[in-house]
């Protein structure tokens, strides 16, 4: 089994760089997201020491892992999964000797690792041009729950993604859904700004959304903003998600495989 | 006059045609509407969140960030409602669609352009003018009417200057039958205008005026209805704006005379 995912995973990188294109302008897009958001923080700051209780090295560091986060938790390839089923190539996927959602989160693997080595790249580049004093983790603890709250990121992003694609049994037109929802992520996630930017009361109805698990907490645990509550709540939150998703992700496959009608296949 | 009313024929008969084909799709069209609309929302939400902790920004205080950033919008939403077509040009070749359309009585460039227009993104004008309009009337100091017109001349000047990169888009993929990628470099160049080039650095603001001109097609409007341009700065606009039509319009010529059928 070990060979045949690890077959897959070479197949899938090699499959991703097909397309080189689509990929730089993946990347292209998510610095420019972070030049504008760094000139901005930069205007913002200016003249102050602490804007909503940042720093202005801390709003600097908060950017440069969003941005890296952007790049390992919210990249993925599961948006492909609606044309597969519609195409009715899904039928060839069912007969592989991997579950159709393994085979899809070892695709996705490969996604993750390119962006991964890419962004940290890019990420260099930058900082050796605008050399900017970033903050390290605050304590090995710390660094460590940001680890593992990034993990949990991933895995929460790919059952979200995933359970969109699995719309496509049921709709061609997931695509303005998932639009819908990359919008509504990228911003309660905390892929743009900060939450705490937000009033307390958005920041308290999307605590109980799984949005915020994804960026903002795991990047509030390396900047050392995490009390032992705080580790306690993020952690539980993500593990409720985590099954929950996965049970929903469960049901939805059985009842769209029932629905399935091998059109085009 | 009768070739005007021959090609409003045209246009609408195209629309409509374009209509149909989203309302096809109306789960598909309506949540991309929507997510537009949140996109838009969510900005806003977020800078009215900052402003609430930080009054002035560069010099600017909410009113004016939000007619920066709403002009960015109705630059970015216009051009994309009036020649989304372009985009679709590496499929046209493909399909041999874009030799038939060679062959007929109507500017090429006009007919690929309007045919994907979308109505749904004339839905997303509406909050876009609401907010231009709310921050207009809370803007410091009575604005003049000379201001009010330089405003609406650059925003011209802006379509035309984003027409004329969307044509050029459109040779490369004649070209190269490469256009989402050089399309998405353009829409994610032109995000960085979202807020006033003024933020940025000296060497980003000159590259923002001359080389990547988005200062010119997003600030500088904001900037004239804020009194805060120059006649040379305005009339540099003007000549930039026609000299990359100009430019553009003869690539595509030149790319015309050199395409040979692909397919068909």
């Amino acid at each position: 089994m070990f060979q045949t995912t690890l077959a897959l995973f070479g197949i899938s990188i090699q499959k991703q760089l097909e397309t080189r294109s689509e990929f730089l302008f993946e990347r292209i897009r998510a610095l420019s997201i972070l030049i504008s958001l760094y000139f901005l923080w930069n205007a913002v700051f200016s003249g102050r020491t602490t804007v909503m209780g940042y720093t202005q090295v801390q709003m600097m560091t908060y950017l440069f892992l969003m941005t890296f986060l952007r790049a390992l938790v919210l990249a993925c390839v599961t948006d492909r999964i609606p044309s597969e089923i519609s195409r009715g190539k899904i039928s060839e996927i069912l007969l592989k000797p991997l579950s159709h959602m393994k085979y899809w989160a070892v695709q996705d693997i490969a996604n993750k690792s390119l962006h991964l080595i890419s962004s940290s790249v890019e990420l260099l580049i930058i900082l050796f041009i605008i050399p900017y004093p970033l903050l390290g983790p605050v304590d090995l603890q710390g660094f460590l729950a940001f680890l593992v709250a990034v993990l949990g990121g991933m895995i929460l992003y790919f059952q979200m993604s995933y359970a969109l694609g699995v719309m496509g049994f049921w709709t061609a037109q997931s695509w303005g859904p998932r639009f819908c929802f990359e919008i509504v992520l990228e911003f309660c996630a905390g892929a743009f700004f900060p939450i705490d930017v937000l009033p307390l009361v958005a920041q308290k109805i999307l605590m109980f959304t799984p949005f915020p698990y994804l960026v903002y907490y795991p990047v509030m645990l390396y900047l050392g903003k995490g009390t032992p509550t705080l580790f306690l709540q993020i952690f539980s939150a993500q593990i409720f998600w985590i099954l929950f998703l996965g049970l929903t992700l469960k049901w939805l496959w059985h009842k769209g495989l029932k629905f399935y009608g091998a059109e085009g296949g | 006059m009768k070739m005007l009313q021959f090609y409003l024929h045209v246009w609408f008969r195209l629309v409509m045609n374009s209509f149909k084909t989203q309302m096809a799709t109306p789960l598909g069209s309506v949540g991309y509407l929507i997510g537009k609309l949140l996109r838009i929302g969510f900005f806003l939400g977020y800078l009215t969140a900052l402003f609430g902790k930080v009054p002035i920004l560069n010099g600017y205080g909410a009113p004016e960030i939000v007619l920066f950033f709403m002009t960015f919008n109705l630059i970015d939403v216009g051009g994309q409602f009036l020649f989304r077509g372009i985009y679709g040009i590496k499929s046209l070749i493909e399909e041999g669609d874009f030799d038939k359309y060679l062959t007929q009585p109507v500017h090429l460039l006009f007919r690929i352009s309007v045919m994907g227009t979308d109505f749904l993104d004339l839905l997303t004008l509406v909050p876009i003018f609401f907010f231009i309009g709310w921050a207009f009337v809370r803007l410091p100091g009575p604005i003049d009417p000379i201001n009010i017109i330089a405003y609406v001349l650059l925003l011209m000047n802006a379509i035309i200057i984003s027409y004329a990169f969307h044509v050029m888009v459109g040779a490369l993929s004649v070209k190269t039958q490469e256009v989402e990628s050089a399309i998405w470099i353009y829409r994610d160049v032109m995000s960085l205008g979202r807020f006033p080039v003024s933020i940025y650095n000296d060497f980003m603001r000159i590259v923002f005026i001359t080389v990547v001109p988005i200062g010119v097609m997003v600030s500088f409007p904001a900037q004239a209805l804020l009194k805060k341009m120059t006649l040379p700065l305005m009339i540099y606009a003007f000549i930039l704006g026609l000299s990359v039509h100009f430019l553009a319009q003869m690539i595509w010529r030149r790319t015309l005379k050199s395409y040979s059928s692909n397919s068909g």
